[in-house]
């Protein structure tokens, strides 16, 4: 008998071993995946010796010995030259060791050797592999293992791109199963039952398919709808240097090459502006598309300019327009070496004498210098003239040729990628197929993306994949997106049918901040209204701003002063200014506030889910009121079956006591009410008078003998649980 | 109540031969002599009370005596004196009526406080002390002292030092009307007693006396105990609770009761019992509850009804 039981001892704890084992494996899985820790199986192997050492029960020398050998042989085999048993890399690894360790205390990591974090992590695998030793074969006790794991795992899958869905599968099924064991190893020695297969197939039939079960209907069952978004933006929003995926972040930047992603908001202040009326404040242009996003052609030697002396490049041709030549005051709050200008710039000033500036010709970035090293300015005015455009000398260019552009010009500013799928350009000649001028197709592609079902987004945005062109995603597969969706995809539909046109970054005007102390109006700057939007270029007028993301205007003033006006245009020749485009103001700023995480905006949401809900939440909070108070009223109808069930497997003799103060409590829910006063004998003959029966005595003398007597006899409860039923059903009502 | 111990079962039955009803006053009687306590009787004359003594006596082979107190009753009549015997030329004891086994004390509370307290010494220490000399006294050693009714002429009252030697106080009663009519059938012929015939020896007894301190008091019941005692002290009628003594007292006579219905546990329902009989007569009541008519009984009544039954062990 003792053999048998022998030999399924063994096999159950080998089996637990091996269980121990998968649970261990889930926490290896991820390191594999994540790090670039190589020949996982080694580690995997030294976990799997650790387990066999425990479970052959060597000594503990000899385990050591063996783990140790194990260790050495494969830190030699990765890391050293040379023979194993020549032994003289030991002394090597020793010199090693001391200065890992020094390092160590030094806190320099990242100047820990590997094989010294090789060794590390052989010896938390060992720590780890004796953890589950103990807690299987000695606490039998996993559930705080089995809890760490899956929190591991869970955490993991959250904040790592490990996908852990069947890692929880796993780890789910396997810890459900040693716990099952493990509790039935704990009844088996607490009560010295006699194990046997039937009572291993009684408890083992229920576990499996209680652990089938649960695992099915966790996998079937419908699942919420995260009620916040991913906590994993916003964590890293507080990093810069979180790097991993792909990401931007709204504010100014200079690479341009690889646009798309998720935009972040950031209400840094960059500038304060004072200007007598609202536009855009443009950094620098850009003129190739790759396909991906926007590189700069010309690498021309950048052009000097001292202070109050004209601005090198002119954007306009006099005679399309009327100028009005303004300042405006800019105070940088970032120590930026540009500085933000509008179109028509002609000259900057500061207080200082000694600071220059230099423009790029291709990019149009001026620079501010001192001698001759960048250096950034605090405060500037700059000098400009506000054009309003002659919308009849736009519509005046209807074709290239017509234009009389030279070729160069032509070239840079309707430069196309060959890789640009052709129903772009098709979609674009589809949209401005109808219009003959080159200012009619512009319009017409900027009213393009108002309608068309065009969606603005700054978190679900699309990053091109490797044979894939951002504006044809954007045009015909996401219709999602921000501004340099829209400006991107403006100029390539543009280029698409002949009109020189180019990319503009810079800031939208800002957020007002009331009249200034001078009679202008103050502007505050920040990072979220970083923007980038469309210069057109028609002939004897110059370069016309456009803005086709929805939800900003760019405040062009428009002169409808031709009587050859088309009769298209609806406007009257006197209104003027403010393009059709312009919709309501939206800073950008509420929309990014909106996008990113917030505890406010949880509760907002869940505030819109009450309110939205609140008739069937009270519905069903009403509900189950109602199901709780019946189910309370009606309880000595279910309450004594349940009692009954219960007591059912308690089999221990103190048990007996639990069971007879149970009884007091149900009897007097029943009714039978015992004063306090009352002896138990005297209440029990109350009872078995109630009851024309004995039970009630017969068990309170037991129970007498419990409590005044300290003793119960065995089996007392196995005898008297018959007794106790009776009562307990005698209650029903 | 459950069955009882056959012997003490015996004992009753033989003493239930010559007594009419009054049960519980037998049973109270064996336990007092079982805890080797005494009993106060409180009653008039002529309620049997003499008789369920003799009964007592005899069931158990104990000698019996007899001491009628009067006012002119002297220490010496109770305990015993010495007498010169000119044939010997030297004092000779002659043993008091104390010497004997089971003592019936009449009227105890008509004689001097003198007289009484050479009764109360035996009663206590177990021994008298005549002329200087220590005279142990007999074992088992049993006093029924019975009193009239405090508010009769010439008495001396017992003090509260002196009550609280006694075990129990009860009171007997008048049998009811059927009762007393086979008293009369019984006193037509020749009174029974005399062919009343021994249930134990002696020996037999004081073996009885042993078992009962084997009787388990478990800890709950202590504290049971306890909290009764405590009640009394601070109930609003009372001027005096119950002394630890009475605590004590209460166990011995709960042993002895539980013994006696076959039982070696004591139960809440043992004391709930004794309660009243073991420390009605150790607490002092208020003289305005005494105005209003509450009796001791009363207030140790409404104190075993405050105090809530143990059922469960104590927490350890």
């Amino acid at each position: 008998m003792t053999d048998v039981n022998k030999k399924q001892e063994t096999m159950s704890s080998l089996f637990l071993y091996l269980l121990g084992f998968l649970l261990l494996w889930e926490w290896l899985r991820p390191v594999d995946a994540l790090t670039d820790t190589g020949n996982i199986y080694i580690f995997l192997g030294f976990l799997s010796l650790c387990l066999v050492v425990s479970f052959s029960k060597a000594r503990v020398f000899i385990g050591a010995l063996l783990k140790t050998v194990y260790i050495l042989y494969f830190i030699h085999h990765y890391y050293f030259e040379g023979s194993f048993f020549q032994l003289s890399w030991l002394s090597q690894f020793w010199k090693d060791l001391i200065l890992n360790i020094s390092y160590s205390f030094q806190m320099e990591w990242s100047a820990l050797t590997f094989a010294f974090r090789s060794l590390l992590f052989f010896i938390l695998l060992w720590l780890m592999a004796y953890l589950i030793h103990y807690w299987l074969i000695i606490r039998r006790q996993i559930f705080i293992f089995f809890f760490m794991t899956l929190v591991y795992i869970t955490v993991l899958d959250t904040f790592t791109p490990y996908e852990a869905d069947g890692a929880i599968v796993r780890t789910v099924v396997v810890g459900f199963a040693v716990m099952g064991m493990l509790t039935f190893q704990r009844l088996v020695e607490r009560e010295a039952l006699v194990k046997g297969l039937s009572s291993k197939g009684k408890w083992g039939l229920p576990l499996l398919l209680m652990i089938g079960a649960s695992v099915g209907l966790g996998f079937g069952g419908p699942k919420a709808e995260p009620i916040w978004p991913d906590p994993v933006p916003y964590l890293t929003s507080y990093s810069e240097d979180s790097g991993g995926v792909s990401r931007q972040r709204v504010g100014y930047g200079t690479d341009d090459t690889n646009l798309g992603g998720p935009f972040v908001g950031d209400d840094t202040v960059v500038y304060e502006t004072e200007v007598d009326q609202r536009h855009y404040w443009r950094v620098e242009t850009k003129d190739i598309y790759s396909g991906k996003g926007w590189e700069v052609s010309s690498s021309d030697d950048p052009i000097p300019f001292a202070q109050n002396e004209g601005f090198p490049i002119s954007s306009f041709d006099q005679e399309g327009l009327e100028l009005k030549e303004v300042t405006a005051n800019v105070s940088s709050v970032r120590n930026y070496p540009h500085i933000i200008y509008p179109l028509g710039l002609k000259s900057v000033s500061t207080d200082n004498g000694n600071y220059s500036f230099r423009v790029n010709g291709g990019l149009e970035k001026v620079y501010t210098l001192e001698g001759d090293r960048t250096a950034s300015l605090e405060e500037y005015s700059v000098t400009y003239d506000i054009p309003k455009y002659s919308v009849s000398a736009m519509k005046a260019t209807k074709s290239l040729e017509q234009a009389g552009l030279s070729q160069e010009f032509i070239y840079q500013y309707t430069q196309l990628p060959e890789t640009l799928p052709q129903r772009v350009k098709d979609l674009a000649l589809e949209i401005t197929g109808e219009q003959e001028n080159w200012f009619d197709k512009a319009r017409a592609v900027e009213r393009y993306f108002g309608m068309n079902g065009f969606t603005y987004d700054q978190l679900d945005v699309a990053v091109p994949g490797a044979d894939e062109d951002y504006v044809d995603q954007f045009l015909f597969e996401t219709l999602r997106g921000y501004c340099d969706n829209y400006s991107t995809s403006m100029v390539v539909l543009l280029r698409s049918v002949g009109i020189p046109s180019r990319w503009v970054k810079g800031y939208t005007e800002g957020e007002y901040q009331g009249p200034t102390e001078s009679g202008k109006r103050g502007y505050t700057i920040t990072n979220n209204n970083a923007h980038s939007w469309v210069e057109v270029y028609f002939p004897g007028v110059g370069w016309v701003p456009f803005e086709p993301t929805q939800g900003f205007s760019s405040n062009v003033q428009l002169n409808f002063d031709s009587a050859t006006q088309s009769s298209t245009e609806v406007e009257t020749p006197e209104t003027r200014e403010q393009p059709e485009v312009e919709k309501p103001e939206t800073p950008e700023k509420t929309v990014s506030t909106d996008s990113s995480f917030s505890w406010k905006d949880v509760w907002t949401k869940i505030e819109a889910g009450f309110e939205e809900h609140w008739k069937k939440g009270l519905i069903i909070l009403g509900v189950m009121g109602v199901v709780a108070y019946i189910a309370y009223k009606l309880r000595l109808k279910w309450l004594p079956y349940v009692l009954v069930f219960i007591f059912r497997f308690k089999k221990k003799d103190d048990d007996f006591s639990k069971a007879y103060l149970t009884l007091l409590k149900q009897l007097d829910r029943y009714g039978i009410k015992r004063k306090e006063h009352q002896t138990l004998r005297d209440y029990a003959d109350y009872v078995d008078y109630f009851f024309s029966s004995k039970d009630m005595g017969t068990l309170t003398s037991l129970y007498e003998r419990y409590v005044y007597r300290g003793k119960l006899e065995e089996g007392s409860w196995d005898r008297s649980r018959e007794l106790w039923e009776n009562l307990i059903k005698k209650t029903i009502a | 109540m459950s069955q009882m111990n056959p012997v003490i079962n015996r004992i009753l039955q033989n003493i239930e031969k010559v007594m009419i009803g009054k049960r519980n006053v037998a049973e109270l009687s064996l336990v007092a002599l079982l805890a080797e306590g005494h009993v106060l009787l409180e009653d008039v004359p002529g309620v049997g009370k003499t008789m369920m003594v003799r009964a007592l006596a005899k069931s158990v082979s104990a000698e019996f005596r007899r001491i009628q107190f009067t006012p002119d009753l002297l220490p010496s009549d109770v305990t015993g004196v010495s007498i010169y015997n000119p044939k010997e030329l030297e004092f000779q004891f002659r043993p008091g009526p104390i010497m004997g086994n089971i003592i019936l004390a009449d009227e105890i509370n008509r004689t001097s406080p003198k007289t009484q307290s050479a009764l109360l010494e035996g009663m206590e220490e177990s021994s008298v002390t005549i002329d200087g000399v220590t005279h142990k006294l007999d074992r088992p050693f049993f006093v029924m002292a019975t009193q009239n009714p405090i508010e009769y002429e010439g008495t001396y009252p017992l003090p509260e030092a002196q009550l609280d030697r006694f075990l129990l106080k009860m009171r007997m009663g008048y049998p009811d009307l059927e009762e007393e009519m086979e008293v009369l059938d019984r006193a037509e012929k020749r009174s029974p007693i005399s062919e009343l015939q021994p249930v134990i020896d002696l020996e037999e007894l004081r073996q009885l006396q042993e078992d009962i301190q084997n009787v388990v008091v478990d800890d709950t019941i202590k504290r049971y105990i306890v909290d009764i005692s405590h009640r009394t002290r601070t109930h609003s009628s009372v001027y005096l609770g119950a002394s630890p003594r009475g605590s004590i007292g209460l166990m011995k006579a709960a042993q002895a009761y539980a013994f006696m219905h076959n039982r070696d546990y004591v139960l809440p329902d043992d004391v709930q019992y004794l309660a009243p009989y073991v420390l009605s007569h150790r607490i002092i009541l208020k003289s305005e509850a005494k105005f209003e008519g509450i009796t001791a009984e009363d207030v140790m009544s409404r104190v075993v009804e405050r105090v809530p039954v143990p059922v469960k062990r104590l927490a350890k």
